[in-house]
């Protein structure tokens, strides 16, 4: 009887406030081999594979990373150009540079098991100085963000998660919004669009860094559709994650340079 | 929970039922197939509080739930009020348990299972927007149709290893 009490005002804090944070993160710690006893068929799958795999099948991997490379570099090229133009224009309207954003690489350990929330474990927690709310992205766009983190395993929510949200503008035309979470593993919401906004199937939606907790300009998806009911006062415009996120095994966490984004671009110089 | 006199295999059958509660289908399989997951951990704690009552401490299971909790990302305290009330309650009644036939126990699964599905659906709306589907109904069902094995196979642990 007074276990049962004592869960209920537990359940109660838990949900309330954000006391246990600490509590959450040494359990975790604690539970996180089981994680990665459950997790090891596919990570040995996955290194076994790289072992059993030929010497052609390496050297065509090999040269098509060499492309890849060669692709990268002379986009990066133009992109130092474009980089130090865009910071002299930004001089010259008076506002600062960007700052980079470092990353740490982080390989995904576990999957959470309840159907209703899309949360994955990756092996980085404390020890690689991750904490909670830091933005995560694999290859392709935004991932998700850090909600729990233990001594060598953090716990990520992913952005198709239904209680996520993150604030996104469209790339086109700079048109703000908020991209919630469905439940849906492919599928984002944008919310509280009214029917007259101009936005259109295949506009890309990227973070717009307002609210401070993710950086700006990350790609978050592509506008799939957008439905306008003649009844209703927002238009209902469906997104399509760019991050694979039911397939990427490694993700980057990134670190703010200090603070939220808009202090360091004001104290950067 | 105490070792000695094979309270390590009551410890390992717990932790495998945590295991099998995390353990995943690759991604390329459909996300649905989740709510068919027996309620594994459950049917484990019931077997050995009905079989060996005086072996199973309450404030142990209910210590155990935070682990579980963490596991299954839910708020702090719900598996242990769920595990802690289903030991509570085998314990009470397992002499009477014991004796039902494997169909009856089965019943009493469904039950237990169902109302757990209840509680870990009500905590969860109280701080989430996420939807709740099939899982009230599949899994009860599932871990009823799993009891029969659990059972056999706990119980053939159970006398070959002498755990008293």
């Amino acid at each position: 009887m007074a276990l049962a009490t004592l869960s209920c005002l537990l359940i109660t804090i838990e949900s309330s406030t954000r006391m246990l944070e600490p509590m959450r993160g040494a359990l975790s710690t604690l539970v996180s081999p089981i994680y990665l006893i459950a997790e090891s068929p596919y990570l040995l799958s996955n290194s076994l594979g790289d072992l059993a795999s030929s010497h052609s099948q390496l050297r065509d991997e090999n040269q098509a990373l060499r492309r890849k490379i060669l692709e990268l570099s002379q986009i990066s090229q133009q992109y130092v150009t474009l980089k130090a133009e865009n910071d002299r224009l930004r001089g010259l309207l008076g506002s600062q540079g960007r700052l980079p954003y470092e990353v740490l690489i982080a390989e995904l350990v576990g999957v959470v098991p309840n159907p209703n929330t899309l949360q994955i474990i990756i092996d980085k927690g404390t020890d690689a100085g991750v904490h909670i709310g830091q933005a995560v992205l694999d290859a392709q766009g935004l991932f998700g963000q850090v909600v729990e983190i233990g001594q060598y395993t953090s716990r990520v929510l992913l952005v198709s998660d239904a209680d996520h949200a993150v604030p996104v503008q469209i790339n086109r035309n700079g048109v703000r919004s908020i991209a919630g979470g469905t439940g849906e593993v492919d599928r984002l919401e944008l919310e509280n669009i009214p029917v007259s906004a101009d936005i259109v199937e295949g506009d890309l939606v990227e973070t717009s860094g307002l609210g401070g907790r993710f950086p700006a300009g990350y790609p978050v998806g592509v506008v799939h559709s957008v439905v306008v009911e003649p009844t209703s006062t927002y238009a209902e415009v469906l997104v399509r994650p760019s991050a694979l996120l039911d397939r990427s095994r490694h993700v980057l966490v990134i670190f703010k340079p200090s603070g939220p984004v808009d202090t360091a671009e004001v104290n950067s110089q | 929970m105490n070792p000695g006199k094979g309270g390590w295999l009551i410890l390992l059958t717990v932790i495998i039922g945590m295991f099998l509660g995390v353990v995943h289908v690759p991604e390329t399989w459909p996300n649905w197939l989740g709510i068919l997951r027996p309620d594994w951990l459950l049917l484990i704690l019931f077997f050995w509080v009905i079989e060996l009552p005086h072996r199973i401490g309450l404030i142990a299971v209910w210590l155990l739930g935070f682990a579980v909790d963490t596991l299954q990302a839910s708020a702090l305290g719900t598996h242990g009020l769920i595990l802690a009330s289903v030991t509570y309650i085998a314990w009470r009644f397992f002499e009477r348990l014991r004796m039902y036939s494997v169909l009856q126990q089965c019943g009493v699964i469904l039950l237990l299972v169902f109302t757990s599905e209840v509680v870990q659906i009500f905590v969860a709306s109280i701080g989430s927007e996420r939807d709740w589907g099939w899982e009230l109904v599949t899994v009860p069902l599932m871990s009823m149709l799993a009891w029969p094995f659990v059972y056999l196979v706990l119980l053939r642990l159970r006398t070959g290893l002498r755990v008293e």
